[in-house]
């Protein structure tokens, strides 16, 4: 077992003359739970579009299961067992919720024309169909597997990005916002299924704005301000962090 | 879901393919025989051959969503690249006929190879320099292509020392291949591979953030979809014994697109009836004059208007696809592909 | 050598200036719109049919066949637009008027009703070239100093600089120039303020195919060739200088296409006029390789 799931050294990313991402070192363990906040515009999304591959990093190093895994292409880091959903719900409208789901379990077990072809069983195929069952029956999807998933609700289609990034087999597991947009029942219920995930072993990176799901569940979160990480702390130390109190609530007016 | 339901399922999906492999096979010739009209004849086999076209073309621009405004260049490189290993070297029908969708395959992946990063609009523009690139050079490569007066190809169809003259044994020959090419673009529609270029028509930095490489799998459609263009067009330089520029230029490619569109984005059943209604359509408007070209445009303007999924819509298609043929093996697995 | 080089170079830059009245066309409806009208091409058929019809019936003065030409392609341009995009503009959403879907269903309806329109025309004309009476045709010789340049090529060079003064006068003067760029550049935020996004793609296309028109009856008489399908390859080369421009900037557009235009005529020393056509296609691919956004894209010129 490795010691560290995932670890940064000194990250930057710069658009132009904006730092946007400015020497973040983080290190995640194995199992953990951990909440990335911070205010708008404060570089989550380019720090976590930093770690899946999708922008470069200018400087600095990403780790992940004690690999590198720095400038890598985002199919490669999804290989490589990081699995990821999106900000603003992307998923495959005109494809069924099975199909969309198994979209997932072709990337991590691959899918070849050879294969297509192939006019008889064969168990790679077998094995993502059966992958994508369980994953569809483990988020409680699978009595809408033929449905279009552009027919799902709101709430529905946000499982739906969690289980095609859980049919990855992912070894970490990053949400991007997942409880933008939902009341605070469903957020209720998606911190619940986010722990029980986080139960079963799966580590997981929480990237989001709601802090009170983030505290609620989260066993160490890091708050990120104008590109720079201000605080890593068990949430209620973080809570207390004047740097935290500053960002969120006093420092605006300097900011702006 | 009962054994029984299954079982009726699986009977159902065979005597499906029997009953199409019967049509194609025995009825369509048989009655055109009984009619006697080598023109009917032509028809049919033109008609089989961008039945094959279209299937291929759906390939990439109904299921990978790459708009592709030049695809009867691909037809046109099979097409002289069979007739010109004939006629310069002698090259059999059996040689020449994969050699020409090899030559178009390579050409597709030339072409796919800096175009695949490019966004929609602007792969449709290479695409269509690409073709026009095609056109130019086919038209104007007198010494190689005999130019605008187009190529002959005087030795018939010869499998094995047998060879296929009349109009009937030839369509024979148009139909079995038909009908392969046709079985191998369903598997690649109709498999988990077809769902990998679903996801990255889609949502292609989805379907990259999901671990699938979209390059190169973009490049595969690519490749295998001019694959069967090219052998297509090989049949055709064999089976109608001419070619000329002309039947490989823009508006061809308008017309194979029209196909794919009116029958149904995406839905390879679609693609077929698609070609078989703007193939067979002129014929039956033969009585407009040289205004049937008119109805070809009315029909493709009035389908997009009136059924912007097409005859045949992709999710129906997938829909019976999954009923008639998946629900056989395995009952709880019907939803996916085997 | 140098006179003729520099002949060729006129040459090149009438040529060019053709292309770059069709390229505008394409570029004022892809700002406005965001899709690519394939229709554009017949609209400057259709403009050389209509100076046909004027000479033919009227024996009109060249000035009026000039106009009756801007008239026909503006009339058509704005019918196109009712009947091919019109439909198709359903829901105003900034989604739906970005989406693929959208873009896609107008390119083939489009390309559908530029079939139907060549076809019509070849029903009632013919396919082959058209005959104009010799007193019309633009290719008296003038001589300036050793050049020895044709009516023509100042008629065209002449008025399409007019032309593009008179544009400029639109776009940057007049309120409707003003919607036009407003919308181009955000077609939502310009509904929002109260702009009538339909008129204004309405005019836009009024505009647009008006320039088509003309090129088509210039290049008629110039050239002397008049037939159905005349409005293909030069689309496709104003396209081509289009997308060199970045799809969406006017002075990219114009440039491009009189680069095309002369690059295209100095060819002929080196090629047939078969293979010349080649010179566009090859600046087309080369262009998509390696500046994905077009030579002037990345300055964001809207219109």
């Amino acid at each position: 077992m490795p010691e560290t799931i995932l670890e940064t050294k000194g990250l930057t990313r710069r658009f132009g003359g904006l730092t946007a991402v400015d020497a973040v070192d983080m290190v995640m363990r194995p199992g953990e739970l951990v909440g990335l906040i911070g205010p708008n515009g404060a570089g989550k999304s380019t720090f976590f579009n930093c770690l899946t591959g999708f922008y470069p990093p200018s400087e600095g190093e990403v780790r992940f299961l004690d690999k590198p895994i720095t400038g890598l292409k985002p199919f490669q880091v999804a290989k490589m067992g990081i699995g990821r959903t999106f900000q603003n719900l992307r998923i495959m409208p005109n494809m069924t919720v099975f199909d969309n789901v198994s979209i997932g379990a072709i990337g991590s077990l691959g899918h070849s024309l050879r294969r297509a072809l192939w006019p008889f069983n064969c168990l790679t195929d077998n094995e993502i169909s059966q992958r994508t069952w369980d994953i569809l029956a483990r988020v409680g999807l699978d009595s809408l597997s033929s449905e279009l998933a552009a027919n799902l609700s709101y709430g529905k289609r946000k499982y739906l990005e969690i289980a095609r990034a859980l049919a990855t087999d992912p070894k970490l597991l990053i949400l991007d916002e997942p409880a933008a947009g939902l009341n605070e029942q469903e957020t209720e219920q998606l911190a619940d299924f986010i722990q029980k995930l986080n139960r079963e072993g799966l580590p997981i990176l929480l990237v989001e704005h709601d802090m009170g799901l983030v505290m609620g569940i989260c066993q160490r979160v890091m708050v990120l301000a104008l590109g720079k990480k201000i605080a890593d702390d068990t949430p209620e130390a973080v809570q207390q962090h004047p740097l935290v109190l500053e960002a969120y609530l006093g420092g605006e007016e300097c900011q702006y | 879901m009962t054994d029984n339901k299954l079982v009726s399922h699986s009977v159902r999906a065979n005597l499906l393919v029997l009953g199409l492999l019967a049509l194609v096979l025995g009825v369509v010739p048989g009655v055109l025989s009984f009619l006697g009209k080598s023109y009917y004849m032509q028809v049919a086999n033109s008609a089989l051959i961008y039945c094959v076209v279209a299937a291929s073309m759906n390939l990439i621009t109904g299921t990978a969503g790459l708009m592709c405004l030049g695809h009867a260049a691909f037809f046109g490189i099979g097409a002289y690249t069979a007739a010109l290993l004939n006629t310069h070297f002698g090259l059999p029908f059996l040689l020449t006929l994969p050699l020409g969708g090899v030559a178009a395959g390579l050409a597709g992946v030339l072409v796919a190879l800096p175009t695949m990063r490019l966004i929609s609009i602007y792969f449709a523009v290479a695409t269509l320099g690409v073709g026009e690139i095609v056109h130019v050079t086919l038209l104007n490569w007198v010494s190689l292509t005999r130019g605008p007066m187009g190529m002959q190809i005087y030795e018939p169809i010869t499998i094995f020392g047998h060879q296929f003259t009349g109009l009937l044994s030839i369509y024979y020959v148009i139909a079995v291949l038909a009908c392969v090419s046709i079985y191998l673009l369903w598997r690649m529609n109709h498999s988990y591979f077809g769902n990998a270029l679903r996801s990255v028509r889609e949502d292609d930095q989805c379907a990259e953030a999901m671990g699938i490489s979209v390059v190169k799998l973009k490049i595969q459609a690519f490749a295998a979809s001019t694959f069967f263009t090219g052998l297509a067009g090989a049949v055709l330089a064999h089976s109608a014994g001419y070619i000329s520029p002309d039947s490989f230029q823009f508006s061809e490619s308008i017309l194979i697109l029209t196909m794919v569109v009116v029958g149904g984005l995406g839905s390879l059943p679609g693609s077929i009836l698609g070609a078989l209604l703007l193939i067979l359509l002129p014929e039956v408007a033969r009585g407009l004059g040289d205004m049937r070209n008119v109805a070809v445009g009315v029909v493709m303007f009035l389908s997009i208007l009136l059924l912007p999924k097409g005859i045949f819509g992709e999710v129906s298609a997938i829909e019976v696809a999954r009923k008639l043929f998946n629900s056989a093996w395995d009952g709880r697995n019907a939803v996916g592909w085997k | 050598m140098d006179t003729y080089f520099l002949m060729q170079l006129i040459n090149g830059l009438s040529v060019g200036m053709i292309y770059a009245l069709i390229a505008i066309g394409f570029t004022l409806i892809f700002g406005v719109l965001n899709v690519v009208n394939f229709a554009h091409g017949e609209m400057y058929t259709i403009g050389a049919f209509a100076g046909l019809v004027c000479i033919n019936m009227i024996h009109a003065p060249l000035a009026i066949i000039i106009v009756a030409a801007l008239v026909a392609g503006g009339l058509s341009g704005i019918g196109l637009e009712r009947i091919a995009f019109k439909p198709f503009r359903r829901f105003q959403d900034e989604a739906s008027l970005k989406s693929r879907a959208m873009r896609e269903a107008t390119l083939l309806s489009s390309l559908a009703v530029s079939i139907i329109i060549k076809e019509v025309i070849q029903h009632f004309f013919g396919a082959e070239m058209q005959t104009i009476p010799g007193q019309y045709m633009l290719n008296n010789p003038i001589q300036v100093g050793p050049l020895s340049l044709s009516s023509g090529q100042f008629l065209i060079l002449g008025s399409s600089i007019l032309m593009l003064g008179g544009l400029q006068y639109v776009l940057y003067h007049t309120r409707i120039g003003l919607s036009i760029r407003a919308i181009s550049n955000n077609p939502l935020g310009a509904k929002y303020v109260g702009l009538s996004v339909d008129k204004t793609i309405i005019s836009t296309f009024a505009v647009g195919s008006m320039l088509g028109g003309a090129a088509g009856i210039m290049v008629g008489l110039y050239y002397g060739a008049i037939f159905p399908t005349m409005g293909f390859t030069p689309s496709i080369k104003a396209f081509v200088a289009m997308v060199m421009g970045g799809l969406s900037s006017i002075p990219g557009a114009v440039i491009c296409s009189l680069i095309l235009g002369v690059c295209e005529s100095l060819a002929t020393n080196y090629l047939t006029q078969g293979w010349s056509d080649m010179v566009a296609y090859s600046f087309l691919i080369v262009t998509l390789i390696f500046f994905p956004q077009g030579i002037f894209g990345s300055r964001r010129e809207r219109v």
